[in-house]
Parts: structure tokens; sequence; C-alpha cells
């Protein structure tokens, strides 16, 4: 029987889980994926971890370290770090980055619930009320109404829906924060231009900069990481060289073409900044980029500088400070190296990151241009300069959109001129483009696998994407066709991965997945044996 | 009681326009903020498809200019068809856009009877038999927009609340303040439809309050006439403290933040803009902040030359 929760819940029975989630009530998925209880769900937390962890909110953990208050008087620091944290968000110095949009979504919503049904995390989840957009966000504005505007207290209690700052608020809504992909999906459909990822970002955003708490995966081994040893992979620059050296040789003798990339070359034009994870995951991805360079006659190079050959920017999902460190960190290294442009690798959140969000951060010579990967591949295919054989392609393709190209930065068409091009058997998602669903990893939530948070991640949020991608191929769903699901950001792949493995894609389906390169080159007439690897556990 | 019925009026448009502008002014004196837009950004050339200007640069800035024109027809547009709640809710939207067509005519109605109160100032009778084409015009306007107004308006206030309570959704985060918004805005044209019916069928009591209004020389007309003017003014006092003002932060909300793809370029109006919030103190708590500095010194902070091996 669904459970119906109140707004007031939240502060309510601080130890008790709020809400469960229960594999029958989700969003169905079609044959052979439908029987739900062959699948291992959401792992069931031990009464040890109910006990050290908390564990609240809906039986998943994210973040293992978030600390319990050991009294009344360390629930009260909370209370009092949350209220000075929200006076911080409301103020311009400490939040010029975003306290226009906040206020315009704090103060204007009107409560219509329209944005709930463009949510891939409360649809897939079969409409559990903690997953509505809204409900974080009502909650964090009648908070703010409460406790920061004047007469909040004495308006609370005589207009209803009074919010109690406690520590089961605080730890709901931390943990809340981290379900959601902040893929703007529900901003796209609010006509009031009220954006709950914003919100859902600015409650990350006072967490991280006032408690100092955030998840491991993006912070301490993310950012903090990144700007110190250079990767939130943890690869080290000399690392990173002969790591790709390696690769280098590998390919030269896998695809008969000499296959050479160029380190920390002066005056190029081009430095192009993959993420470091697809050296270390997806090598076939940046093996694929220096041939396409290469056979381009680009003028390119990577960086070996600390943070130069990774391109993630986790602030982004978390932390303006942080993101704007490792974004100004980024435009120094293209500026020491003179080069004429970056051009982002396949990451999504480092396009959103570095081309618009961080846009605002620069000034004097650290305004570089910046180009995405999408423009920068189709004019590399379209430029006459090397050879194509379609037919090479001809196999079922669909396109995953990341939220932070398409709907976050409004590149839609050329990696589809691209595929249109390259790709026979190329066919949309439904709904695709701007309008696409999150691969359910958006937010940062693909590198998070915290306690039990993966199982979430492929059961709740990944859910809808997993339907959609099933239903692109509902003609030829038999594992004896192999598909490809195009998904051109590192991010997207690291989720899609967990996705196919948990449901077994590759072995019921015949689906695989991988960047836009990869299929580029794939089709290049100069490669004699296929690029794509079908056959090896990816 | 017509002298004050004068001073309410004057005073109650005062207030509205004072609280609007001001309300407006410090939206608009926020901070630049980090660039956040939305695609797509409807007045971009190729928006159709959602695409932004970052797929083609050359194109986009021919289309500067007529940005502004496009944007804002979108958003009057959406205004008046509320699309969205069209497609997603057409139970909602049922009742919800009347009680927005209510609204958007009462305006229309008083905008209409203050004109109107010119055209009789400058001896142009406006009635049904008016000699003057444009006393005709200005009769069948305001009272067509008069009643619709009220019919309308008074059937979305019923409906609101009915929906409100038997939506699940809706319910939840209803507050009692949208209750209490909806029984005001009821009785506001219910008592305008009363006057109307009972006290000034063709609005001519309205019309000379008006001109009253105007050359100050207070009208005496009918209690029930009196009482909707009244209850309307007290509702354009209650107004600002609403959120009836999304009508025009949605226009913020829109240009500033969802469609604002402004670049930054050397020398420019936002990169000086950017210099200056820069400096900006930082005190988060947070240690990895390590706060007291100003953001353009925590961002420069980073030593980043030495390859770390
Ligand atoms: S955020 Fe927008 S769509 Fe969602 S309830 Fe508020 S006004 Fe409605
Ligand atoms: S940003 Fe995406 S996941 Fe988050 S609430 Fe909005 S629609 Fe849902």
């Amino acid at each position: 029987m669904k459970k119906h929760l109140k707004l007031t819940d939240i502060s309510k029975d601080g130890d008790e889980q709020l809400d469960e989630i229960n594999i029958d009530e989700l969003v169905p998925l079609p044959p052979p994926y439908d029987k739900g209880e062959e699948l291992p769900g959401i792992k069931q937390l031990t009464d040890d971890q109910r006990e050290r962890l908390v564990c609240n909110l809906d039986g998943v953990v994210s973040y293992a370290a978030l600390p319990k208050p050991a009294n009344k008087e360390e629930e009260e620091k909370y209370v009092g770090q949350f209220i000075a944290g929200l006076k911080k968000l409301l103020s311009k110095e400490n939040n010029w980055t975003f306290l226009q949009p906040l206020l315009l979504s704090i103060d204007y919503c009107a409560r219509c619930q329209t944005c709930n049904d463009a949510c891939p995390v409360y649809l897939a989840s079969g409409e559990k009320d903690f997953y509505r957009p809204t409900y974080r966000s009502e909650i964090f504005r009648r908070i703010i109404n409460k406790y920061i505007k004047p007469a909040g207290k004495l308006r609370a209690k005589l207009g209803g829906g009074d919010i109690e700052l406690n520590w089961a608020t605080i730890s709901r809504l931390y943990e809340l924060s981290y379900r959601c992909n902040l893929c703007r999906r529900c901003a796209q459909s609010c006509p009031m231009g009220v954006d709950n990822a914003l919100i859902t970002r600015e409650l990350r955003k006072l967490f991280s900069q006032e408690f100092g708490w955030a998840p491991k995966e993006l912070h301490e081994k993310g950012t903090v990481l990144q700007l110190e040893v250079g990767s939130p992979t943890g690869l080290r620059p000399n690392v990173a060289i002969d790591n790709l050296k390696f690769l280098d040789e590998e390919f030269t003798e896998s695809t008969g073409i000499r296959v050479e990339t160029p380190w920390d070359k002066e005056g190029a034009d081009v430095l192009l900044i993959h993420s470091a994870g697809d050296i270390i995951s997806f090598p076939e991805s940046v093996i694929a980029f220096t041939i396409l360079c290469n056979a381009a006659g680009v003028n390119w190079t990577l960086s070996s500088e600390v943070g130069g050959y990774d391109g993630v920017n986790y602030g982004l999902f978390y932390d303006d400070v942080q993101l704007a460190k490792v974004a100004v960190r980024h435009v120094q290294i293209a500026r020491k190296l003179r080069v004429k442009k970056i051009v982002m690798g396949e990451c999504g959140h480092e396009h959103k990151a570095l081309i618009t969000v961080a846009d605002r951060l620069l000034t004097g010579d650290l305004i570089i241009p910046r180009e995405s990967v999408m423009t920068f591949l189709e004019d590399i295919v379209f430029s006459g300069k090397i050879k194509f054989d379609p037919t090479k392609n001809n196999f079922p393709v669909t396109l995953h959109d990341p939220c932070n190209v398409v709907r976050n930065l409004g590149i839609v068409e050329p990696q589809r001129r691209i595929l249109r091009y390259l790709c026979p058997q190329f066919r949309e998602m439904t709904p695709h483009g701007v309008d696409n669903y999150c691969c359910g990893g958006g937010g940062g939530l693909s590198v998070m696998s915290d306690v039990n948070f993966t199982d979430w991640k492929v059961n709740v949020s990944g859910r809808m994407k997993f339907k959609q991608i099933l239903e692109a191929f509902a003609d030829r769903l038999g594992p004896e066709v192999g598909k490809y699901v195009c998904a051109p950001c590192l991010n997207c792949k690291l989720q899609l991965r967990d996705l196919f493995k948990y449901y077994g894609a590759r072995e019921k389906s015949g689906i695989i997945y991988g960047g836009l390169a990869e299929l580029i080159v794939n089709a290049m007439v100069e490669i004699k044996k296929p690029f794509i690897n079908w056959e090896e556990e990816q | 009681m017509s002298l004050f019925l004068v001073v309410l009026t004057y005073f109650a448009y005062v207030f509205i326009i004072a609280m609007y502008v001001v309300k407006a002014i410090k939206i608009a004196r926020l901070p630049l903020h980090l660039r956040w837009e939305l695609y797509p950004v409807i007045y971009e050339p190729k928006s159709k498809y959602g695409s932004g200007f970052q797929e083609d640069e050359k194109g986009w800035r021919k289309s500067q200019g007529k940005k502004l024109r496009k944007g804002i027809l979108y958003l009057l547009k959406e205004n008046l068809r509320f699309n969205d709640y069209f497609k997603s809710n057409r139970g909602y939207w049922l009742v919800l856009f009347p009680w927005h067509i209510g609204f958007i005519l009462i305006v229309a109605f008083h905008i209409l009877c203050f004109f109107g109160a010119l055209v009789i100032i400058a001896g142009n009778p406006v009635t049904a038999n008016s000699v003057y084409v444009i006393g005709k015009i200005f009769y069948y306007c305001i009272l067509i927009t008069g009643v619709f107004s009220f019919i309308a308006g008074a059937f979305g206030s019923i409906g609101l609340i009915l929906k409100r309570q038997s939506d699940k959704n809706l319910k939840a985060f209803a507050t009692p303040q949208n209750y209490f918004n909806y029984i005001f805005t009821l009785i506001v044209f219910l008592s305008g439809l009363y006057a109307w019916i009972f006290a000034d069928p063709t609005f001519a009591q309205y019309r000379d309050f008006w001109r009253g209004l105007l050359t100050l020389s207070p009208v005496s007309v009918e209690p029930a006439t009196a009482v909707h003017i009244i209850l309307f003014s007290l509702f354009l006092v209650y107004l600002p403290f609403t959120r009836s003002m999304h009508y025009i932060t949605k226009f913020f909300a829109f240009f500033w933040v969802r469609w604002d793809d402004r670049p930054n370029f050397r020398g420019s109006k936002v990169e000086r803009n950017i210099t200056g919030l820069l400096n900006k103190p930082v005190t988060w708590s947070a240690p990895h902040i390590k706060s007291g500095r100003t953001w353009a010194e925590i961002t420069a902070e980073e030593k980043y030359h030495e390859k770390t091996s």
C-alpha cells in the first residue's frame, strides 16, 4: 500500500526510515526485464549498518560518513549551522553566483506540481512522494520562510505546514539532495521558470560549503584529489602519459595505423581535455580521438599539468568554490600552453562547467574560447579529410543525450548529423534532444557508490533511461543482433555500465554502449578491423 | 463615503505599484549570476530543436536584436494560454485558466474604465447609444470585460478550492493562505457580479465613479457597487503579499536565468561585473574553503604548475 507523505513528516521520528522503495511499485520494464523478483533489488541494510549509519530516508545510504549527533547540544549545533548556511546562501557576498536564480525559484512557485511528471526519478519510483522535485524544494522554501524571513515563526504557525528544523529534517534533506540528477527536466517543464534542480544544488552547496559534508567521491576523492594530484581517478601526470603511451602502442598494433598522442605542445590550436576516467575505463574512446585528430590534421595537444588531463569538474554538482577552483585551473593550463581554444572531451558536465557556468568566473586572459566536442567532431567528420564507409556501422544505434550537453548547453544537432551520416540504422529514443531522460547518473551520482547507493541508481534513477533504450530497440531486442547505445559522456557511460551489468542487457539483448568517437573511427575506411569491440565484457 | 472610496482607490493603486516596483528593483539589482541557461532558449535561431548558439556562433550574433520581442511574445502567449497546464493537468487547467482570465479581464476592465473616464472628460459620452463610435466601443468593451471577468473569476475561484481539495498532489502542497486567496478572490468577483446584476447593469455608476476619481469630484454610488470598489481596493493592497508577482517575475526568471546565455568577452560589461564580484569576501565555514578571503584569492590560490609525480 503506497504511503502518502506530508511535508511535515520530514521532521518526525528522526531515526525511522521515512518510506521504502518497493521493487513492484517501480515503473515496469518490458520483457525480458519485467521480472523484478529475479533481480537482487536494493540491498537491505544490516542491523549493524542501521545502528551506525544515518538511514532515515529511503533505506539507501549515499554517504556513510554523515555524522549522527551524540546529544541534544550537538543537534542544536547542526540546526544553528544550517541557519547560518541559509543566511549565507541568501547573501550577495557568499552566493552572488546563484542568488538571483535562487530567489526567483524560492519565492514564485505556484505549487501546481506540473514539474513532477517530468522527473525521471519520481516517475520511475512509482511516484514516491519524497522524490517529487517539489518535495525537498517546498521544505527548503518553508524553512527559509520560517527561520530567515521577518516574523517567520509566527507566520509558519498561522499558515500551517510548519516545518521543524531538527536533526531529522537536516539529515533527510542531505540525503534527498542526492536523490536528484540535477537533470533539470523539472525546470524545463515549469511554467513559472522555477528551477527545482537549482534548489537541490543550493542545498548540496549549503551542506558542503558550511558543514563540509559532501559525498567522498565528489569532494575528498573528487575535486580535492583533482587539484592535488591531477584527477579524481588518482591518475598522476606521469602515469597518465605512460598509460597513453602504452595505449598508443597497443592500438598502433591493433589498427595498423600509427597512433601517437601529442602532449604539452605549446601554441597548439586545440587543447583537448579528456576525462581521465576514459583513459582508465574506456581507453578506446581516448584513442579514437587521437586517430581522428591526427587523420584530420588538427594541430592539437593534451596537457600533463595537474588537472590538465582530466576535464571533470565535480564542483558543478555540489560546491561553487570547488567549481571555480577547478575551472580556473583548466583555463590557466590552456593559457600557459598558449593554445587557441580548449575542446571538451566526451564529458557532459565538463561541457556545462567550463563552457557556460564558469564563463562568468573568468576575466582577462583567462577568457579562452572553449568548444564542445560535438561541433569539433562534426567539423572533422565533414571536413572531407577522412574517408568513411557507413556500412561498417550497419547495426542499430541509438543516441543517449547527456543532459549537460543538450538541455543545459543547447548542443543538439551536430552529434545527430554525424550519426545520421555514419550509422544507417540510427534511431532516436523517445523523448530525446532537450527533452531526453537523464541516464540516472547525472548530478555526480554516477561516480557515487557508497553503501547501497549503486542499487538505487540502477533500480530507480536509471530506470526510465533503461526503459527508453529498450523501447528504442524494441524491433530487434533479441541478443542475436548487436546494438549500440552512443553515450558521448564519461559519466553517462559509467552509469550505463552499472545499468547494463545489473540487468544483463548485453547477454539478454545484445546491447552495448560507448562513445561517439569510437563509432566514427569504426566507420573509417582506413581502419581495417572493427574498432568497436562487441565481444569483450565492458 | 464617496470621498473615502476615492482615497482608498488612489491608495490601493499607489500601494500596489510602489510595492511591485520595489520588489522588481530588488530582484533586478541582485548581482550577476553564473550562467545557468536551459534549452531551448526560445529566441535563438535554432531553438525549434533546442539548439543554442554554441552550435553556431555566427548565426547567434545576428539574431541578437530580435531576442527581446521574440521572448516577450512567447511569454505573453504562455500567460494567456496556460499551455503547460493544459498538457499536464487538464482538470487543474479547467479551473486555473478561468481564474487567471478573470484577473486579466478585471485588470483590462479597470484600464478601460480609466481610459473610458478620459473619453467622458473629453466630452464624449460612453453609452450604448453614444453618437461617438469611441463612446460605443468603450461602453461595450467595459461591459464585456467586466461581466466576463466576474463570471470567469468566480467560477475559477470555486473550482480551485474544490480542485485543491480533491487532487491529492495539489492538496499536499496547499497552504491555508491558498484557500484564503481563493475565498478572497471569490468574494471580490462575486461582489462585482452582484453589483452588476442588482445595482449597475450597464456599469454606468462605475464609469461615473472613475470620472469622479480622475476629476477629483467624488460621486456617490449604490452600496453594492461601493462594496465591490472597497473589496477590489483591498484586494490590490493584498496582492503584493501573495505570489501574484509571478506574472512579472516569470519574465525575469526566463530572461535573466533560463534564457540568459550572454557570453563573457574580454572588455565586456559582463567581464567588468565579474571582476567586481570576484572581490567579494567569502565567509563559508567548511574547512576546505579557508574563508576570510575573496573569491578571486580563493580561486587563484591553487598553485598548479608543479607536476606531481
Ligand atoms: S516548480 Fe513550477 S511546475 Fe513545479 S510546482 Fe512550482 S510552479 Fe509548478
Ligand atoms: S533535476 Fe531531474 S532528477 Fe532532479 S528533481 Fe528535477 S527532474 Fe527530477
